[in-house]
């Protein structure tokens, strides 16, 4: 027979949890019917050590778009999935920004192993090669050419010098080049001339009107 | 004769896609297949059948390509033209110089008296920046027209620049094959708007030939139909091409393209798929992140009386802009990290402006994500 202590503990855990997202006033904006199923799927992500508020906003977006209470469980789940996904690949002392990051990376086509490859090539934050990764594979650069161009960087160019190099690739597609070479020319660029960082660091840090 | 490559270019700008393969070089295919209203200096209107198959293989140093074009016209005659092109580039640069060679060889066919071949080479010094560049070029070869072969040479001068869907293009040129020379000047503009690609151009040529001067000028849309089906339609008039034996022209043209093999993306950074939400709206969004922590957002909706946006760092409440002239803005504390945010002008759909990256958003439209370092 269990001891009362066994039993308390779960269900004050469970009690602890479920207050945590239901007391959170904003979940009063999303649909009444999926209220409940959002709320647990934010404290188990909670309790699995993920960050919950991409969670939360991806609810509230859902709300702002008048998306069905199905539609927007089905999709803090996927986003749940994605999180999970993230830490796995980047560690657990990846910052939820990076977790959220790393998950809409893998949601544009990025593997799981080349976003375990990035956490060891960089010691500074990842939400820049992430954002990158994601943006080239939006210009319809290949994944694995995304991955090699971001991984070629990663170690060694600053964010600025990143998003100067995410520049320089939009630019050569729209000037008619094929994305994956024009990733991977830009990319052979960078590497071969970092002495070129700090004026691209300006320009990227600072986007401008044309 | 072997005109109406202007409507094989129009079926043909479809942008490029993959066939597949890893690492560096890409495979891309498309195929036109549309139909012409075509007025060639010198003969009647006729309606025409085109059919444009293009190929390229490239890679940062270089590449192949390789276009046809197979007319069929109301009479039944038929016109046939190829060209093969190969670039070698040196060292990719960011900024900065980057040289490049290439050589073109084709030939045309049209009925039994009109055959051209071509063979000519180019070299091309650009001077590159990320928004703005200029080149100048020289060109040598030869071409022949019934077996009488011509010298070709020529000189070409240029500049482009480019915002978020937009690249204007400057270009002059200088030419001469056998004792025909002529000069072309030539603007040309492309936009990426929503899932709308439009292309424009307008030329005048100087010519010491009996032809004298004239203007010409052309207009295309490609619309998106799918990830691999776009309908482009197109029209204007194009000058004689000495070179390929492109014959002066006035056409309309409207066609299907297709691409081959282009893995489905979720995410986009322009042209959009089709979506609901999406609309050719030309609206777009900068991001500034300020040296005070703040991050300032900008939209250009000049036309707009009310302008929103929310998104992840407004908890998805619509946040309204304040009109700053011809723009609107907001100044928000916004976190490091990607982000996502859609716009709303005078309370209309959900849109994603131009100048983020699109992404399909769980609800059956889209969202626009965007970084702050």
């Amino acid at each position: 027979m269990p001891s009362p202590v066994r039993l308390t503990l779960p269900v004050v855990a469970v009690f602890a949890s479920v207050t945590a997202a239901a007391q959170d006033p904003r979940i009063d904006r999303v649909p009444a019917e999926s209220r409940a199923a959002v709320v647990a799927l934010i404290d188990s992500a909670r309790g699995a050590g993920l960050p919950v508020e991409p969670l939360m906003q991806r609810a509230l977006e859902g709300t702002t778009k008048h998306a069905s209470g199905e539609r927007i469980v089905a999709a803090v789940r996927h986003l749940a999935g994605d999180l999970g996904r993230a830490r796995d690949a980047l560690g657990a002392p990846a910052s939820p920004a990076e977790l959220n990051a790393g998950a809409m990376a893998l949601r544009a086509g990025a593997s799981s192993e080349t976003l375990a490859e990035l956490r060891r090539a960089r010691r500074d934050a990842l939400i820049v090669p992430l954002a990158v990764l994601t943006d080239l594979m939006a210009s319809g650069v290949p994944a694995d050419s995304a991955a090699a161009a971001v991984l070629a960087l990663a170690a060694t160019t600053r964010d600025a010098d990143l998003v100067a190099f995410r520049q320089a690739v939009e630019r050569d597609i729209a000037l008619g080049a094929a994305p994956g070479p024009a990733a991977a020319a830009a990319a052979s660029s960078f590497s071969a001339a970092p002495q070129a960082s700090g004026a691209h660091g300006q320009q990227g840090a600072q986007p401008r009107k044309p | 004769m072997t005109g109406g490559t202007r409507a094989r270019a129009a079926a043909l700008a479809l942008g490029s896609s993959l066939l597949g393969g890893p690492g560096y070089a890409q495979t891309s295919g498309t195929i036109g297949v549309g139909v012409s209203t075509v007025h060639y200096d010198g003969f009647l209107p006729s309606a025409a059948l085109s059919v444009a198959p293009g190929v390229d293989w490239e890679r940062p140093s270089g590449g192949v390509s390789a276009r046809g074009t197979y007319l069929r016209f109301e009479t039944g005659h038929e016109s046939v033209q190829g060209a093969v092109t190969a670039r070698l580039a040196t060292a990719p640069v960011v900024t900065g110089r980057r040289a490049e060679l290439a050589v073109s060889t084709g030939a045309s066919h049209y009925l039994d008296f009109t055959a051209f071949w071509h063979a000519v080479a180019r070299a091309r010094l650009e001077l590159l920046d990320l928004e703005h560049g200029a080149w100048i070029g020289v060109t040598a070869g030869t071409t022949s027209h019934g077996g009488v072969p011509r010298p070709v040479s020529a000189l070409t001068a240029g500049a482009w620049w480019r915002s978020p869907g937009l690249t204007l293009r400057l270009s002059g040129n200088g030419s001469r094959i056998g004792d025909t020379t002529y000069t072309d000047l030539q603007s040309s503009v492309h936009a990426d708007q929503g899932s709308v690609a439009l292309d424009a151009a307008v030329g005048a040529r100087l010519s010491n030939g009996a032809s004298g001067s004239e203007a010409y000028g052309e207009a295309s849309a490609a619309i998106s139909l799918g990830e691999r089906t776009a309908l482009v339609v197109g029209g204007g008039r194009y000058p004689t091409d000495p070179v390929s034996g492109s014959l002066a022209a006035s056409y309309l043209t409207i066609a299907l393209g297709f691409r081959l093999g282009t893995p489905r993306r979720v995410v986009y950074r322009a042209p959009a798929p089709q979506s609901p939400s999406v609309e050719p709206s030309g609206v777009r969004l900068e991001v500034h992140p300020e040296p005070s922590g703040s991050v300032r957002l900008v939209v250009d909706a000049p036309e707009a009386t009310r302008v929103e946006l929310a998104g992840d760092f407004t908890d998805w409440e619509p946040v309204p802009l304040v009109r700053v002239g011809r723009t609107w803005e907001a100044s928000l504390q916004i976190a490091p990290g990607v982000h996502r945010a859609n716009v709303r002008i005078d309370g209309g759909v959900w849109i994603v402006p131009v100048g983020v990256t699109r992404s399909i958003d769980d609800y059956g439209s889209e969202v626009g994500i965007f970084a702050v370092p």
